[in-house]
């Protein structure tokens, strides 16, 4: 009987590394499969792909901890929008100012968005996918005629330096909240189980409105990063930028639950990931239509391997 | 053909790495009520649920009356005359009573794809009549009643077809006194029938008077299969444990002068619909505990001292003059809470023992800097997991595979780890086997001794005879009575102010 345990917990601990390792397999895999492909161009063109990875990571680890607690955010696309015509129209006054501003109205947002979800105890994707339209249709009033340009002040700040800088602060300091204080325990709690949390003293309505507070702040701030890459807000500005999110986060390894099993590597790797599996895929020649089909199928495989079946049920 | 109903034949299973049931080969004959005993995690009930298509066996064979079954749902062990009444609740919210009994079944009551419902409904009131569940009726919403009503339509539609075997899986801990003599009729009429019955209960008197046969496992392995004629509880207490129970089980003193030190004052706490105008004060070093039928209210109790009451009115208040009005607070000043409902309220499931326990002592474990090290966190938990005993591979495993012993003891765990000095014990031994029982009652004692406050909701009566200085009854959301720890007192001075 001895024997069979040890045997079995083996079993389990490869089945586990399996798990975690899998999307660092992936995003190694894919970078090798589409070098080849692509003989080389890709490698070469790594400073166009990284710019596009700044926006979709920063605005990802603000979801990360919402997704830690098992909710979901789907109005991250028009918070991103808001924040950058906010930046724009600021950004002639003052750069920090238009930095602040952006992150402000991001947090406005995601307060707007908790109110809803904690006071009126709306489950969150139905929340976030009303505000998605509510703020789109300001971002469409706002931008239809003309995009709102920023002040040519902003392209001072186009550099690699400032935007990693920014990405690498946005995680770094994430990264030692969320693992090395209560901040990231409670978060998991949340997710694994709310109504226990709550009883174990974690004030758990609190938590869930500074994380919506805290997640729209960040993206608030991804919003500077767009405007310094982009120059100006369209009416499209942060369109879809919630399911790029999604779909990173899961290519990453997140259980869309949330819960226990989240790790904050899954924000790094699936951005990563998905940021040259879209490019490789572009680079390849394939036509829009055929990158969402592909992405599509690629998420659903990735949610039905990660999916934590058990706590399915808990999306809140 | 023998009078074998059911031969189990090395049936095994796992779950994960945990072996449930390990070779396991006993007979059940006809007309007979064969208990299944055994500690948390001896493998009764994944036993039972194997048979009665709920989980699926990995090895082995069931064999009713000669022919081997292999249900894949419990539909299917329906229909090979298999039925069972499970621990928790098993009735559907959200379907009438009727829907409730026939779930699985709708298909009699259906003509030409289309169900007939009063003819259902009619159905179910003859089976209710018969029964003598008048009260429910039929096409009531199964919500409209209480968990004790609900667990008697559980047991109409379980055996109103007559099924060869009847299992009943821990069903009494859950039942009032009333409750529990309706079902010991039907198990009794079951047996006279002819048919079987597989008992499982953690209540060994009650096993040894109700049941003729009684089989032990242990740790998943098959021990034995004794008369219950030929056998009494001590034999039993061993068989389930292996070696001789020896030790206090409850508290032995009795003429202990309690100290007069006030630590909590309740004052005209009330819950809409729960409770209402209840006063009592909680002294340094006591035990008090409070009894009752399940739903006299006693249960919230706990929540309400606990700040966890919705909508509570009233107040609780410490020595120091702190009110107690949410649960942040209540945890800051040291009172700790476990729940009756401990897989929801209690612990999270799918989360490591290790984060359970340190859960509501994080503050203490951060540094200055507010930083938390995984080796701290870990060494912390595993300090109180071991003190408790808990039986586990590490801390880092989930609670949610743990036995109900098991799980109960991390939540003590937790709150011995936060070092509170007033502990709302609700059902702290709810489904758990006399060995864990025994722990839990001398970890009272010790904390007792060294000026911690308890106070200990209980639905078994005996246990607040055995353990508490003084017991408060409840009845309808008010208090009914408070006894004094004594030698001479018995369940029917209690019984008699709780009904």
């Amino acid at each position: 009987m001895k024997d069979s345990k040890a045997g079995e917990l083996k079993k389990q601990f490869i089945y586990n590394l399996i798990r975690s390792s899998l999307p660092i397999i992936g995003l190694i895999a894919v970078c090798i499969v589409f070098n080849i492909l692509t003989h080389g161009s890709m490698w070469n063109s790594r400073k166009l792909i990284l710019n596009q990875i700044y926006v979709v990571m920063i605005s990802a680890t603000g979801v990360f901890f919402i997704m830690s607690m098992g909710g979901l955010d789907f109005s991250q696309g028009s918070i991103l929008g808001i924040a950058s015509i906010v930046v724009c129209l600021l950004s002639g006054v003052n750069i920090i100012v238009a930095i602040f501003g952006g992150i402000l109205a991001g947090a406005a947002i995601g307060a707007f968005n908790a109110f809803f979800y904690v006071k009126r105890k709306i489950k969150s994707f139905i929340v976030t996918i009303c505000t998605m339209f509510l703020f789109r249709g300001f971002i469409k009033y706002m931008a239809s005629n003309s995009p709102v340009a920023a002040s040519m002040k902003v392209y001072d700040y186009d550099t690699t330096a400032i935007k990693l800088g920014i990405t690498a602060a946005v995680l770094i300091i994430s990264f030692v909240v969320f693992r090395f204080t209560g901040f990231g325990i409670k978060l998991k709690a949340i997710g694994a189980g709310e109504k226990a949390t709550k009883f174990a003293g974690v004030r758990t309505d609190r938590v869930k409105f500074l994380i919506y507070v805290l997640s729209g702040a960040i993206t608030g701030l991804a919003a500077f990063v767009n405007i310094v890459k982009n120059g100006s807000a369209t009416a499209n500005v942060g369109s879809q930028l919630e399911t790029q999110i999604l779909i990173a986060l899961v290519l990453g390894g997140m259980p869309i639950s949330g819960g226990a099993k989240v790790r904050f590597e899954n924000v790094i790797v699936g951005s990563l990931l998905y940021v040259v599996l879209t490019n490789g895929l572009i680079m390849m020649g394939l036509s829009t239509q055929m990158m969402q089909l592909i992405q599509g199928i690629v998420f659903l495989i990735f949610v039905a391997i990660f999916a934590d079946r058990e706590s399915l049920s808990v999306i809140k | 053909m023998s009078d074998i109903r059911l031969e189990v034949k090395n049936v095994s299973k796992s779950f994960g790495i945990t072996k449930a049931l390990d070779d396991v080969s006993f007979n059940i004959s006809k007309g007979e009520i064969h208990a299944l005993i055994g500690e948390n995690g001896s493998g009764k009930s994944t036993l039972t649920n194997s048979l009665s298509g709920i989980y699926h066996k990995d090895y082995g064979s069931f064999i009713l009356d000669g022919k081997e079954v292999d249900p894949s749902n419990q539909v299917e062990a329906n229909n090979e005359g298999i039925s069972i009444i499970v621990q928790e609740l098993g009735t559907l919210d959200g379907l009438t009573v009727a829907e409730n009994i026939f779930l699985g079944h709708e298909d009699s009551f259906v003509k030409m794809g289309i169900k007939n419902t009063s003819a259902m409904n009619r159905k179910a009131n003859e089976l209710l009549k018969k029964y003598g569940f008048d009260r429910i009726k039929a096409s009531d919403m199964i919500d409209d009643y209480n968990f004790e009503d609900r667990k008697l339509v559980e047991i109409v539609k379980a055996t109103y077809f007559d099924p060869k075997i009847v299992v009943i899986d821990e069903t009494t801990t859950a039942l009032s006194r009333e409750g529990r003599d309706e079902l010991y009729k039907h198990m009794k009429r079951i047996k006279a029938e002819g048919n079987t019955v597989i008992f499982i209960s953690h209540d060994l008197p009650e096993v040894l008077t109700l049941s003729d046969t009684i089989t032990v496992l242990r740790d998943g392995v098959y021990i034995d299969t004794v008369k219950s004629s030929e056998i009494d509880e001590d034999g039993l207490k061993k068989l389930m444990v292996g070696r001789d129970v020896t030790g206090a089980y409850y508290r032995a003193d009795y003429d202990e002068e309690v100290s007069s030190e006030v630590v909590m004052k309740v004052e005209n706490v009330s819950v809409p619909g729960l409770i209402s105008n209840i006063n009592f004060e909680l002294h340094k070093g006591e035990i008090l505990g409070f009894g009752g039928l399940s739903e006299s209210g006693m249960h919230e109790i706990g929540k309400a001292c606990f700040g966890a009451s919705f909508d509570r009115t009233g107040s609780v208040t410490l020595a120091d003059g702190t009110h107690i009005n949410d649960i942040p607070t209540a945890i800051a000043h040291s009172i700790a809470y476990t729940s009756k409902d401990r897989d929801n309220e209690s612990l999270i499931m799918n989360q490591s023992i290790r984060d359970n326990i340190c859960l509501p002592s994080l503050d203490k474990l951060s540094n200055k800097a507010h930083m938390l090290s995984d080796k701290k966190l870990k060494t912390f938990a595993d300090e109180y997991a071991k003190q408790m005993s808990t039986k586990m591979q590490s801390v880092d495993q989930f609670v949610s595979n743990l036995s109900g012993g098991n799980k109960q003891k991390v939540v003590l765990a937790r709150w011995i780890g936060k070092d509170s000095d007033i502990l709302l014990l609700d059902s702290p031994t709810r489904g758990i086997d006399i060995k864990v029982k025994q722990d839990i009652y001398q970890l009272m004692d010790k904390m007792r001794k060294s000026g911690k406050s308890i106070i200990m909701i209980s639905e078994e009566l005996a246990e607040l005879i055995g353990m508490c200085d003084r017991i408060i009854i409840m009845k309808d959301g008010l208090i009914s009575g408070e006894l004094p720890r004594s030698r001479d007192m018995d369940e029917n001075s209690l019984i008699a102010k709780m009904v």
